[in-house]
């Protein structure tokens, strides 16, 4: 008993010191939050989600790598902030022949790197041949496969560079051949995997191929874009402050960004909400609801050219079978997963690419239909004597996908009676899973990388960087060809369309919803526009109260 | 020769010194009610713990289900039913593993001593040393997450101190009349180990073991919040604990209930560790 009372005195004696604790913590809370300051410092707080893989625009593969990049890298044309067509970046001007395959970039002789050297047009050849490199194995390579002879290149047919479509006639003349006309040429270039890389720091750590050396620490990197970086803190934060060398450097306002990478959704809910976020990169299932109601100004659901889907790995022995994979997407019920789950207003996805934004509408369906997923699952010799083997879900961590796989996992369980574990790995380790092909099924996001159904199609092209299922169709890569030589665009669609019922039918990956995005912004933040692609350059924003 | 006194033993004194204590005996039939109910789960719990009602998201206690559910519709209760099976399981289990390599451990350092015992005590030292969060974070990285395996992992973490208590028990007991009045017969070793030395460290054992059970569910629980624990939809006290702490501010019934339960099985067992301690050996009070 007397230890006992010891124990309670001891208890309660901490007691005492937490909330005196508390008290003392309570009591500096008056002090102003970074947000409230950000006014008189132009420093802008951004919420962006997962860690970035590495900071090499011929590497990455992600979203929260494309808003870091933004800010310290700039292609020969950047985005209008309204998503009304392209602006002059590092070109300053361009002209396009009349039958479209060839474009000529006139350089901006201003267009500096960010140790004061001029961006020439043989930095963009050298970029170009490093993506283009068949040993650096970039997955985004396929971007420039619009290139004359580039796809030849990247495959190894051909050993020489000079036979690819892009000259530098001069420092500040870059020629551009393609080898079709591409009426979204333009939008490729404002991705990241066709911007610029600087050759001295390059090839200071490294040979033009190699897969990430150092180059991209701070202290290291050289960009051209509006800002330069300064520091990274891994699982924190990266700073990227104004880069005085920057050609429009004028039309900048905002002095340094801080983008917070977090993989917990509350952490940085909270992070927002106590003012120090300007922009929350994800509102909480959970909470979407409540938001809209009592945050209605901040709280932001816009249409977004992205697909949510699972990916299924088809070199796998019990997914090899598509009547296998039919019954698991005929088992999902997407307006449910929609209204119950996800609930941020998104749209059930029945076929990969979104309909609508670009006059695009696949005729794909895909059916609820428990009956027939059963069905297709007894055909493929499974019933309830030869159960299916037990497979997996992976999924990067984040709340709002496991509820998904959850409900998923769910229904499969109700209309086909299978068992199927949830797997949770980080950003880096599941990219890393998917590449090689170690998963059965993942859930996967594909945003559109410029705002035309090519953008999702030509990503399953045999052997595509991107598409990680193991699925290859002649049929198919067919298709997509004869849609890339397509003149008119009511031709292009007809050819995208079939290619969308080959997918659909073939189900290398599972289509479940069309994205929208779902974010706050702070009111202080002036000049953000929705656009479709989620892109907004930073030399366009401002602060003001 | 029948008994013809009835002399008061270790045992029955010890039990009656535990009835007097009010706080251990509490915990004990709390423990013990919590137990049954965990056996009697699959016939007791209302729903099925993955039985998702998708149209009834996050709603509060009401008649239909009396602790709420969770975002995607499932019975907390129920759900909390089927995780305390885990979380005594693996509580229980893990305690056994530990006991078995600790009391064994223990015992044969003990009573061999000399350089055997300063190697088997050594690496006992050498072990401790290791951070042992990481090394289950290992053996999970490794060899894949079952629950057969955390049992495993956290019974081989656990024994470490069990063996330090036994061997100095048995340290102590080496050297005693009994034994030597065994050793002088030619009882062999192993006899002696098991028949003489291990009934006498019993006491240090129960209680010992009792306040590791506590500690090694607040361990699976820590795994749980980690994200490394039982596999979802399966559920344990510290996955629904942290899917609680996630969701606090909209649904709070699905933090509070389960900790609640939670502290006060920790309690429970601590009190009535506690108190078999102060009963099993009057001594050290």
């Amino acid at each position: 008993m007397k230890n006992l009372k010891l124990k309670i005195f001891s208890i309660s004696r901490t007691l005492v010191v937490f909330l005196l604790f508390n008290i003392l913590i309570l009591s500096c809370g008056q002090r102003s939050t970074p947000v409230e300051d950000s006014i008189q410092d132009q420093v802008l707080y951004l919420g962006n989600g997962t860690e970035p893989q590495d900071l090499d625009p011929h590497i990455v593969t992600g979203v929260p790598e494309h808003k870091v990049l933004l800010s310290l890298l700039e292609g020969l044309v950047v985005s209008h902030p309204e998503g009304k067509g392209y602006l002059p970046g590092v070109a300053k001007k361009w002209e396009i022949s009349d039958d479209g395959k060839e474009y000529l970039f006139y350089l901006n002789e201003n267009a500096k790197w960010s140790n004061g050297a001029r961006v020439t047009a043989e930095d963009f050849v050298y970029s170009w041949k490093r993506i283009l490199l068949p040993t650096t194995a970039a997955q985004y390579a396929y971007m420039l496969y619009v290139l004359e002879n580039a796809e030849d290149f990247n495959k190894g047919k051909i050993q020489d560079f000079s036979k690819v479509g892009v000259k530098a006639i001069n420092d500040s003349t870059l020629k551009v051949t393609l080898r079709n006309s591409t009426p979204y040429f333009l939008s490729l270039l404002v991705h990241y995997s066709t911007w610029p890389v600087y050759k001295p720091i390059i090839e200071k750590f490294g040979e033009i191929d190699s897969r990430g050396t150092e180059w991209t620490r701070p202290g290291n990197f050289i960009g051209n874009g509006p800002y330069v970086l300064e520091e990274w803190k891994l699982n924190d934060v990266i700073i990227v402050k104004k880069n005085p060398y920057y050609w429009d450097k004028d039309t900048v306002s905002i002095k340094e960004i801080r983008f917070f990478a977090s993989d917990n959704e509350t952490s940085e809910d909270l992070r927002y909400r106590s003012g120090m976020l300007h922009y929350l990169n994800t509102i909480k299932v959970t909470k979407i609801q409540s938001y809209k109601e009592s945050y209605p100004k901040q709280t932001r659901i816009e249409p977004y050219y992205g697909t949510y889907y699972y990916r299924i790995n088809v070199t796998k022995d019990e997914l090899k079978d598509k009547k296998v994979r039919q019954a698991l997407s005929h088992a999902i019920n997407r307006k449910e997963i929609v209204e119950k789950v996800s609930r941020g207003e998104q749209i059930p996805a029945f076929s990969f690419t979104p309909p609508d934004p670009v006059n695009f509408y696949p005729s794909t369906q895909i059916e609820f239909n428990p009956k027939k997923a059963r069905k297709l699952f007894k055909e493929a010799g499974f019933s309830e004597s030869k159960k299916f083997p037990k497979i997996e879900i992976l999924y990067n961590t984040s709340e709002g996908h496991q509820k998904i796989a959850e409900a998923i996992q769910a229904m499969w369980k109700e209309n086909l009676n299978i068992d199927v574990e949830l797997v949770n790995v980080d950003w880096k380790t599941y990219l890393d899973r998917q590449k090689n092909l170690d998963f059965y099924i993942s859930r996967a996001g594909w945003i559109g990388d410029y705002p035309d159904p090519n953008s999702f199609l030509d990503m399953m092209l045999s052997g595509g960087g991107n598409n990680q299922t193991g699925w290859s169709n002649l049929e198919y890569d067919n298709l997509i060809r004869k849609a890339a030589e397509a003149t008119s665009t009511e031709e292009r669609y007809k050819y995208f369309d079939k290619a969308e019922h080959i997918l659909i039918d073939e189900l290398p990956l599972i289509p479940i919803y069309t994205y929208t995005r779902v974010y706050m912004l702070h009111p202080y933040v002036k000049g953000w526009h929705p656009t479709i692609l989620d892109t907004h350059p930073y030399q366009f924003l401002s602060l003001e109260p | 020769m029948n008994e013809l006194v009835s002399t008061s033993n270790l045992w029955r004194d010890a039990l009656r010194r535990l009835k007097a204590n009010r706080l251990a005996l509490a915990g004990a039939i709390f423990v013990f009610v919590l137990i049954l109910l965990a056996l009697l789960t699959p016939f007791i719990a209302p729903y099925e713990y993955d039985f998702q009602n998708r149209g009834l998201s996050s709603s509060g206690p009401s008649l239909n289900h009396w602790l709420g559910t969770d975002y995607l519709g499932r019975d907390l209760l129920t759900r909390m039913l089927y995780g305390s099976r885990i979380s005594l399981l693996v509580g229980f289990v893990a305690t056994f593993v530990a006991l078995i390599i600790g009391v064994s451990w223990g015992t044969v350092a003990g009573y061999l001593g000399g350089r055997v015992d300063s190697l088997m005590m050594r690496i006992v030292d050498a072990l401790y040393g290791i951070p042992f969060i990481i090394l289950i974070i290992l053996l999970m990285v490794v060899f894949g997450r079952n629950l057969v395996l955390m049992f495993l992992a956290i019974g081989a973490v656990e024994w470490l101190t069990m063996a330090r208590i036994v061997r100095a028990q048995v340290t102590s007991l080496r050297r005693t009349e009994f034994v030597l009045a065994a050793q002088a017969m030619g009882v062999s070793s192993i006899s002696i180990m098991t028949r003489h030395l291990f009934p006498n460290t019993l006491g240090p054992v129960i209680v010992y073991a009792t306040l590791t059970v506590p500690q090694v569910m607040l361990l699976e629980a820590f795994l749980s919040f980690l994200g490394l624990g039982v596999q979802a939809p399966m559920s344990s006290w510290g996955l629904l604990i942290r899917d609680g702490a996630v969701s606090m501010e909209e649904s709070w019934w699905l933090l509070v209930f389960p900790a609640t339960v939670f502290s006060i099985t920790l309690f429970s067992l601590n009190f009535l560790g506690d108190g078999l301690r102060d009963a099993l050996d009057p001594r050290s009070n």
